[in-house]
């Protein structure tokens, strides 16, 4: 055994020494191009990057804009920026390649949309259907879970992504063809339907949503907001009769709140806290 | 066994001088990001850095990477870079022995070249109020205050 040893340092010490470096050299350079194989493989079967999720969301907010007009109320805005952007460094990933962003929609509709990468938008019958700070951060929260999983990015077409990586592999030079380019252009289309689709008419299936729902709770709470904020929430919608925004788009209410009601601590929030968080949820610039 | 012992003796060696040409590293993987004073989010900003500078590790603290970049010292969200071995050249930091190719794959793919022509090719889409809602933000001091005076948890 001690002189297979012997044998094996000798055999090293035979390829390190300067007097066959020449040996040495090709064996570094069969190793770096064997690197360099395995690296391109898998560059050829990545994912999307976060930089490109970031390209495809602001397509996704463009097309969103596009059917919902923004609300321009500034103080409202930045109050919902400031839940929000609390919720996020609460989040699993609490940066983003181009970071959050929560925009307001004119829109009676009860609805709230994340697009890949971190713009969020809420509606202003989302707004108006929280009751306090707690359930709007519960709303935001859920939003937060879904880029936080990056659903939004997994509703594109596999096929689509495929087709993409083998233009991106196909050109060796630093700057697109013409031709390469309107390919990736109408991919990239291609991908925006896809997740306007899900985002609007479809929604994600229902183990994302249930997933997002309890990130939700988790997000919400870690930040110290109260866990049955949620529950509260889809308890009165389960009442109501809604037609469309998140009704159309999500599970069976009751379905959710049954996914949730095991997560519910029964006093999560310090009472005091809550008050204040109240009050500033009520003189916070009006949605009406 | 002497000769044993010189085998040992000179991996030992091979491999300490290996070590010593590489340093840890991490490039910026976010837009923007900042080096912070301590590590946690909040702290106070020591310097602002875009989507790949370059960052020198000298270790960890949690989710936070100790660092230093273009002279400043720091720590940094792990979330906000991505980390990989880079070699350097002697010791400055710069000299990365990224190749060609992956210089060339860096921002291929949906990149802002492809948003131009999406753009053009849908003028009805305003991208204007895109850009203006990636302007939407709360400084630090400000969501500090609001997290404070909601009885909130710091991150």
């Amino acid at each position: 055994m001690s002189s297979k040893l012997l044998a094996a340092a000798s055999l090293l010490l035979f390829l390190c020494s300067n007097a066959h470096a020449g040996l040495f050299d090709s064996v570094t350079r069969n190793l770096g191009t064997i690197t360099k194989a395995a690296k391109a493989t898998e560059k050829a079967a990545r994912p999307i990057s976060e930089e490109e999720e970031y390209y495809v969301g602001r397509a996704v907010a463009a097309r969103i804009v596009a059917t919902y007009p923004l609300l321009k109320n500034p103080g409202l805005t930045e109050y919902v920026n400031s839940i929000g952007r609390t919720l996020s460094l609460h989040s699993e990933k609490p940066y983003t390649y181009g970071g959050y962003h929560f925009a307001i929609l004119d829109s009676d509709e009860m609805n709230a949309f994340a697009c890949p990468g971190g713009i969020i938008f809420i509606t202003r019958g989302m707004l108006r259907a929280a009751e306090n700070e707690e359930e709007l951060a519960a709303v935001l929260a859920h939003e937060i879970a879904h880029i936080n999983n990056r659903d939004g990015i997994s509703s594109i077409k596999s096929s689509r992504w495929t087709e993409a990586l083998t233009v991106i592999g196909s050109s060796a030079a630093k700057q697109y063809s013409s031709r390469e380019v309107a390919q990736l252009v109408g991919i990239f289309e291609g991908s925006i339907d896809d997740i306007v689709k899900t985002l609007v008419v479809n929604g994600y299936s229902k183990s994302q949503e249930y997933a997002a729902d309890k990130a939700s709770i988790a997000i919400a709470q870690k930040a110290g907001y109260s866990s049955s904020a949620l529950y509260d929430l889809l308890g009165r919608m389960a009442g109501r009769s809604t037609e469309g925004g998140i009704t159309k788009t999500h599970p069976d209410t009751s379905d959710r709140i049954d996914n949730i009601k095991d997560l519910i601590k029964s006093r999560s929030a310090d009472p005091s806290s809550l008050s204040r968080r109240t009050d500033r949820f009520r003189s916070a610039p009006t949605t009406r | 066994m002497n000769l044993f012992r010189l085998s040992i003796t000179a991996f030992l060696m091979l491999s300490v001088s290996a070590s010593a040409a590489f340093a840890e590293t991490a490039r910026v993987s976010t837009k923007e990001a900042v080096i912070r004073d301590d590590c946690r989010f909040l702290s106070p900003i020591k310097g602002r850095l875009n989507y790949g500078d370059e960052l020198e590790i000298s270790s960890r603290e949690g989710d936070w990477l100790k660092v230093r970049s273009k002279n400043i010292k720091g720590c940094i969200h792990k979330n906000a870079v991505t980390e990989k071995q880079v070699e350097l050249s002697g010791t400055s930091s710069k000299g990365s022995s990224a190749s060609g190719d992956e210089v060339a794959l860096a921002g291929k793919g949906f990149n802002p070249e492809v948003e131009r022509s999406y753009r053009s090719k849908h003028p009805e889409l305003d991208f204007r109020t895109v850009d203006s809602i990636e302007g939407y933000g709360v400084s630090d001091r400000t969501l500090e205050s609001f997290i404070s005076r909601g009885g909130l948890n710091l991150p």
